[in-house]
């Protein structure tokens, strides 16, 4: 794949380029994954996981609770973005906590994409992807702002915001004196969630 | 008085309905079951629909936590309804048997006879409780297992299996304190009415209005907060994702002293009328 968008290396950027590189040399890992979901009509405590990673097969969770995994937001290797072919636009810099972070769009060449556009935040000194605003057809918009410990090549943290449309409630579900405010539902139709999803890596095996 | 406690429970222990009432709370549970077993994936799908465009799910919810969650709701209208007829027939037997003017007649003193009626109408209706709690944890658990429940109050709270059974546990107990005051209610109900078709008929009334009163909203804040139909639904708010434990020991606390006040009531009734 990086032959083919090599082809079109005027158009797709050089550092991006780079971190696709850096993500792809990872064969595997295991990590124990703390997830907290921030969603304004679900109280949910904290749950684990454990996940595994296998270059080409993507990750494998497994827990014991019951937990909701982000449907987006995991694709560390950013395989989602390289999928169809694409340009990439140079946005400039911007300084973010006190890092220089270079900006710039990815817009897919290819009508069978589902992404729209996307806008990569990178810190191309460290080589890391830090932040993205995705916008795709089927799954609207979301965002990734993902934190690294120094020298590592997967992020420690993530959290991943994206609209969420409210709840439809079965009304054999609701409690005996369970409201229905349709004025506060209507106001909830759709809100951001976020989820914040913190790993601690137990074998990671670079390529 | 330990006579009186002891004859009222040989009474309950060969009348037929106490075995009635046994089976049709299990047969509530089997029903509770099947629908859950056939329906209760849909239901879930649907509630979750929207998280699902977001979502992937890991475990499952159709669980024995949330299949004690459904049961508990019976406490609502089926459970009290059953208890609520077999305990007023402590009563309305006795009328019936015309076996009261035989008791009346013997050295019994009236408020003792009619305690004797109300300690049976509880410990038979913890009884019933303690029976419905033991067969569905059994049941539950072992066809559905264990795992996380989701309840939806305002918001789609979710817990943690071990901290799901604690909060079922303790609603158990609440709900017990709430059907304890149904029993009480109709055994004070079979006083003034007597005969037990009419005591039935004005049980589910009070039954059919207390739930009612329950989702009404006209009343004052003041008058809401300690009225009792207000306080019926005091175990489900163990479902709420932070428990107001103050509320919860206040509201149940309150419910006793309603309970309290129908039996003293009963008695009171009791002991005003002239058995012929």
């Amino acid at each position: 794949m990086l032959c083919a968008l090599w082809v079109h290396a005027q158009k797709i950027d050089a550092d991006l380029l780079r971190i696709k590189q850096r993500m792809d040399s990872v064969q595997h890992f295991s990590a124990m994954v703390t997830l907290n979901l921030d969603v304004p009509f679900i109280q949910m405590p904290t749950k684990n996981a454990e996940v595994n990673y296998q270059h080409g097969s993507g990750m494998k969770f497994a827990s014991k609770d019951f937990v909701m995994l982000p449907k987006r937001g995991l694709d560390f290797s950013m395989n989602e973005l390289f999928k169809h072919p694409f340009i990439t636009v140079d946005r400039g810099t911007i300084t973010r906590g006190g890092k220089m972070l270079k900006v710039i769009n990815l817009i897919p060449t290819d009508g069978k994409s589902d992404l729209v556009m996307a806008v990569l935040y990178m810190d191309t000194k460290a080589r890391h992807l830090v932040e993205s605003e995705i916008n795709t057809r089927k799954d609207g918009s979301y965002t990734l702002q993902m934190q690294y410990q120094p020298g590592q090549t997967l992020p420690q943290n993530v959290e991943a915001a994206f609209a969420i449309e409210r709840l439809k409630i079965p009304l054999n579900f609701m409690g005996k004196d369970t409201k229905i405010d349709r004025k506060k539902m209507r106001s909830m139709e759709t809100k951001t969630g976020k989820i914040k999803m913190q790993f601690r890596y137990r074998d990671v095996k670079l390529g | 008085m330990r006579g009186l406690i002891s004859a009222e429970f040989l009474k309950l222990r060969r009348q037929s309905k106490t075995y009635y009432a046994l089976a049709a709370v299990t047969i509530i549970e089997l029903l509770i079951f099947i629908t859950a077993y056939y329906q209760g994936s849909a239901i879930l799908d649907l509630l979750l629909s929207n998280l699902r465009q977001s979502f992937y799910f890991e475990g499952t919810l159709l669980n024995g936590n949330l299949i004690m969650y459904i049961v508990l709701n019976s406490l609502w209208f089926n459970v009290p309804l059953i208890l609520m007829i077999v305990t007023s027939s402590l009563v309305t037997d006795e009328y019936k048997d015309n076996s009261v003017q035989t008791v009346m007649l013997q050295a019994v003193k009236k408020w003792q006879f009619m305690l004797a009626k109300y300690l049976a109408a509880i410990v038979f209706t913890l009884l019933v409780m303690a029976f419905m709690m033991v067969t569905t944890f059994i049941l539950a658990y072992s066809l559905f297992g264990n795992g996380d429940l989701v309840v939806y109050l305002g918001t789609l709270n979710f817990f943690k299996a071990p901290e799901a059974f604690q909060r079922i546990c303790w609603a158990f107990g609440s709900g017990s304190i709430a059907m304890v005051f149904y029993s009480v209610v109709s055994v004070t109900l079979a006083v003034l009415m007597q005969e037990s078709a009419k005591t039935w008929i004005v049980s589910a009334l009070f039954l059919i209005i207390t739930n009612l009163l329950l989702k009404a909203e006209f009343l004052p804040a003041q008058v809401d907060a300690v009225f009792f139909p207000k306080l019926m639904d005091t175990w489900q708010q163990l479902f709420n994702y932070e428990v107001n434990w103050h509320q919860l020991g206040f509201n149940n606390l309150l419910l006793v002293m309603y309970t309290m006040a129908f039996a003293a009531l009963g008695i009171w009734l009791f002991q005003k009328k002239d058995i012929g």
